[in-house]
């Protein structure tokens, strides 16, 4: 994948389909570390070890349609050749919480993309999910949690023009604010 | 053109697969970002990339290619070379990087599609 925010979309997806009521997705830039990770955890159905160890086999998938999927085999291929890993926790019946670690240096990692978009696009196609998006870099931090929004807004649903309008220039002002004030690496 | 043409003609070693050898070779196809591959990638291509992860065979899998080059003397994984055996997938490697190999296709007969 060109971009890692298409990673995102599918960890995402991933969790809805294990029927999770609540995302958080947390991006977590370490430039002492040198590491990017991204980690999604839900509260969906979850995964007993057996399935949990064949995930990555891009030959093993949930799809009835074909018999091929990629999601995670992508996410895999694409950490370990940046120095990095890819770490699935899972229990049944509570969740699952996926890591993806990236040398953040690394030569051939590829940039976040736009986060702002990706973050609107999920909140825009599930208003019902309780998700939370945290983006932190070096220790500074910004979290947005639908379900706050939701309680602010009253009968306003989160997927009104106005409301996505704000959403927008918020997400976007605050990740300026990240990288204090920095142009960020896909500007 | 079969795969067996293009692997006796240039420096190819033939890694899993061999039963596909037959196949017709529709075209060629480069890349190491594999949902471009996807995406463009014809049936019946030969596809030269540096990539050796299993996600190779699934891709080669998917697109319904002729055969993968894993080129630059990079070495396909074994769960990659098992995968291709179970598969039937032709998986082929060269010492020589993706440019080279791809003027040798070319030279051969194989073009772009």
């Amino acid at each position: 994948m060109r971009e890692l925010a298409l990673h995102i979309l599918d960890l995402v997806q991933n969790s809805l389909e294990a029927g999770a009521s609540h995302v958080l997705l947390a991006i977590i830039e370490d430039s002492s570390a040198d590491t990017l990770t991204i980690r999604v955890s839900d509260n969906g159905r979850g995964m007993d070890d057996a399935t949990r160890r064949r995930v990555l086999d891009p030959f093993v998938t949930t799809r009835k349609t074909r018999r091929v999927g990629l999601g995670l085999p992508l996410i895999d291929m694409s950490t370990r050749q940046c120095g990095g890993y890819l770490r699935i926790d899972s229990k049944v019946g509570e969740g699952t919480e996926v890591e993806a670690v990236y040398r953040h240096s690394h030569l051939d990692r590829p940039p976040l993309g736009d986060l702002v978009a990706t973050v609107k696009t999920l909140i825009v196609a599930n208003p019902e999910l309780d998700f939370v998006y945290r983006h932190e870099v070096d220790g500074t931090a910004f979290t947005v949690a639908t379900g706050e929004l939701t309680s602010i807004l009253g009968e306003m649903p989160l997927t009104h023009p106005d409301v996505l309008a704000w959403l927008g220039e918020y997400l976007a002002a605050e990740e300026v604010k990240l990288y204090g004030g920095a142009k960020h690496e896909n500007d | 053109m079969t795969v067996n043409d293009i692997v006796k003609s240039l420096p190819l070693t033939v890694v899993a697969g061999g039963d596909g050898l037959g196949a017709e070779v529709t075209g060629g196809y480069v890349s190491d970002l594999l949902s471009n591959v996807m995406g463009h990638a014809a049936a019946g291509n030969i596809w030269v990339t540096m990539q050796g992860h299993q996600n190779i065979v699934a891709v080669a899998s998917l697109a319904g290619l002729a055969a993968v080059i894993v080129a630059g003397g990079a070495v396909p994984e074994r769960e990659t070379v098992a995968k291709a055996e179970s598969e039937g997938i032709v998986l082929l490697t060269t010492a020589l990087p993706s440019f080279a190999v791809v003027g040798l296709l070319y030279q051969s007969g194989v073009k772009g599609q």
